[in-house]
């Protein structure tokens, strides 16, 4: 449950380009055909879902505050959190360049067709925000930060498939000649982030109320048992 | 200008208008939508990019002939981290005050792909000097739009500028707002500083057609 | 580029030596910097924790703290007592301050006991409890630090963000914000409730001090809720505490 939750809120409420603004370079440079938009998208979830749980790893097993730990106890105190930033960034480069190579290898067609896209995902800042938010947000194991990826990249592969469609369509449409290509292109994605806002409320909403209900039943609990100090709190207040 | 041969002032002068980074060049769009609701922010982010590109530009320039073309993309990376992140720490430990308020934007410093963008394509084929300028303009270039962007979006939607009540006090019906002016609160919403830079477009290419697209 | 430049063994021995240069460049500067950060770090918190009871240098619109010359000193005369709350037990500890409350969070989660610092600080006559407060906001880390009477109505607040949007979510760390809890009672009927940061209310000057709500920052819904879930989680913590007091 908590991982189709997170699914959902990683596609829609937390849109990688929608809700938080990041990959815009890419995604407003490369969706001017659904064709290439596809291949840049698929990309661009291959690579999150590999990269956030391997950073995961990495942010888990060496950089924390006294991650190193499992080392011996004398390595508890290190703090090596200061390098996340060039670890993250070099696991990601890395890993587009393997999958670059595994990719031209074992099958040349889809290498011809993703070729020049690949490269552009290491500076696509989407990847990075996607391990950063791993990491900023304290996501608990493994499998909810595999999950997480899948979504983010999903999510992005989503907005990126359909600034492409509406840009293959508006083509046909007499838009005023200076604001054709990308001027257009701002002012819709700002109309589909407007959008994408009322996504907002879709998880958080309910969950809020439901987590109230439980909580104060929880504190009604305690106070059962000291009712009197409660009483005696009321009349301090008054 | 006896120092700036006239091919050096293009260099900072284009990326102002006809070459602007984010308006044509589609670079360092992220920053720009997530830091001008507010003019402050707009301005210390761009001058930190203002040093951070000029900088990088320079070292990038002075490596270009030894870095291996396979792993480019990687040593791009780490050069940028690894001086945004020392500045950081030299200013947490000497300029703490200003550190605070730059500590929010390291990360988005280092994922701008301006700088990213403008080593690839202008400081791994040219010298130390040419490169210093390209990234001089282009920064100032992304900190025109930035301010542009985040004077209007913090004059329409708080109805103050730096922080200052220009417009009159909303509460207390001063100014603007005792003849029933409203802040329009949607302004300061993300979606809105993609729509204003989409304005920017228009007015820019409607005043200089040669950048209309097919 | 030159064929040299191409050749694996090339690219190799770069990549070591790149790697062994940068690292040893962030590893010096950061232990040579060690230092004075952690220094500059301990006066921010005696700076912070100072400012929500209410000893700040703030003019008319902003919020300013007591000059870090001034803050040790400051923090001793203030500060009467630092407790540490662990189980139950209460006990003092002059360096309470310095507790990292991420770290003590993760304990908790880990199932280990949580250490919870308060401080006791008097000013004019009055005794303030201070916690500190940590949760998450829309991009990073939030927290801050609330003052109380020992009824838990908020004497004085302080946040602060680590990168929320500036011009929306950042404005938690404005007076207009952090002023708006001040009066707020954390507790309703004799439990614990809490101060949601709530959109749309009644009462959006604040006057209602009892309903346990304050005005929301426009356009920072997933900040505020933030803001809304530390208070409520961290807070509700020290609760079985200040029932002993009165």
């Amino acid at each position: 449950m908590e991982h189709l939750e997170l699914f959902l809120k990683s596609i829609f409420i937390d849109n990688m380009v929608f809700s938080v603004f990041l990959g815009m370079c890419s995604y407003l440079a490369v969706s001017k055909k659904v064709s290439t938009a596809v291949g840049l998208g698929a990309a661009v979830i291959f690579v999150l879902l590999v990269t956030v749980p391997l950073n995961w790893l990495l942010d888990q097993y060496i950089l924390q505050p006294g991650a190193l730990s499992w080392l011996g106890e004398e390595y508890a105190s290190y703090d090596l959190s200061f390098l996340s930033f060039i670890m993250f960034i070099a696991t990601i480069a890395t890993m587009v360049q393997l999958v670059e190579i595994i990719v031209e290898k074992f099958a040349p067609a889809l290498y011809n067709s993703l070729g020049i896209f690949l490269p552009l995902i290491a500076v696509n800042c989407a990847i990075l925000g996607g391990s950063l938010f791993m990491q900023s947000r304290e996501i608990p194991t493994l499998s909810l930060a595999t999950v997480y990826g899948l979504g983010s990249g999903i999510g992005w592969f989503l907005a990126i498939l359909a600034i492409a469609a509406i840009r293959e369509k508006i083509r046909y449409s007499n838009v005023p000649p200076a604001l054709r290509g990308l001027g257009i292109t701002f002012i819709i994605t700002g109309l589909m982030a407007i959008g994408f806002m009322s996504f907002g409320g879709m998880l958080t909403g309910g969950d809020e109320e439901k987590k109230d209900k439980n909580e104060t039943a929880n504190i009604e609990l305690e106070k059962g048992n000291e009712n009197d100090v409660a009483d005696n709190t009321i009349k301090v207040i008054e | 200008m006896g120092l700036l041969s006239k091919k050096d002032v293009a260099l900072i002068k284009d990326p102002l208008a006809d070459n602007n980074p984010i308006t044509i060049q589609v670079l360092g769009i992220c920053s720009a939508l997530a830091i001008t609701a507010e003019l402050e922010a707009a301005i210390v982010m761009s001058v930190s990019v203002l040093f951070v590109l000029g900088i990088g530009n320079v070292v990038i320039s002075l490596m270009r002939n030894i870095i291996p073309s396979k792993i480019r993309i990687i040593v791009q990376l780490i050069v940028v981290a690894a001086l945004v992140i020392i500045v950081d720490q030299v200013l947490k430990a000497f300029a703490y005050e200003l550190s605070k308020t730059l500590s929010v934007f390291v990360g988005l410093i280092i994922t701008n792909c301006i700088i990213m963008g403008r080593f690839e394509a202008f400081a791994l084929g040219n010298g130390p000097w040419k490169s210093f300028l390209d990234g001089i303009g282009n920064a100032l270039g992304y900190g025109a739009i930035l301010i542009i962007v985040a004077f209007f979006r913090e004059l329409l939607g708080a109805g103050t500028l730096l922080g200052y009540k220009v417009l009159g006090d909303p509460i207390e019906k001063t100014g603007l707002y005792a003849i029933g002016y409203e802040n329009n609160g949607f302004m300061i919403m993300p979606p809105m500083a993609l729509i204003v830079v989409g304005i920017i477009i228009w007015v820019q290419r409607t005043r200089n057609k040669a950048l209309i697209e097919d | 580029m030159s064929n040299k430049t191409d050749s694996n063994v090339y690219t190799i021995l770069f990549a070591i030596a790149m790697v062994i240069v940068v690292g040893g460049l962030l590893a010096f500067t950061a232990s040579a910097l060690r230092p004075r950060i952690d220094n500059n770090e301990r006066l921010e918190k005696q700076q912070n924790i100072l400012y929500a009871m209410g000893v700040n240098d703030n003019d008319e619109s902003s919020a300013v703290f007591v000059s870090t010359n001034e803050a040790p000193e400051l923090f001793k005369k203030y500060i009467t007592k630092q407790l540490v709350i662990q189980d139950g037990k209460v006990s003092e500890d002059n360096e309470a301050y310095l507790i990292d409350v991420k770290k003590e969070q993760a304990n908790a989660k880990a199932g280990k006991a949580r250490r919870l610092p308060l401080f006791v600080g008097e000013k004019d006559g009055k005794t303030f409890y201070i916690a500190p407060i940590r949760g998450k906001g829309l991009w990073d880390a939030i927290w801050g630090y609330i003052a109380m009477d020992k009824s838990m109505v908020v004497q004085g607040a302080y946040f602060d963000h680590k990168g929320e949007t500036a011009g929306l979510g950042a404005n938690i760390k404005q007076r207009f914000f952090m002023d708006d809890f001040i009066g707020e009672n954390l507790m309703s009927n004799g439990t614990f409730k809490g101060i949601r940061v709530a959109k749309g209310n009644n009462d959006p000057k604040n006057t209602d001090k009892n309903d346990n709500e304050v005005d929301a920052i426009a356009g920072a819904t997933i900040t505020g809720d933030g803001v809304s879930a530390m208070l409520k989680s961290e807070l509700s913590q020290y609760v079985s505490y200040f029932k002993t007091l009165k």
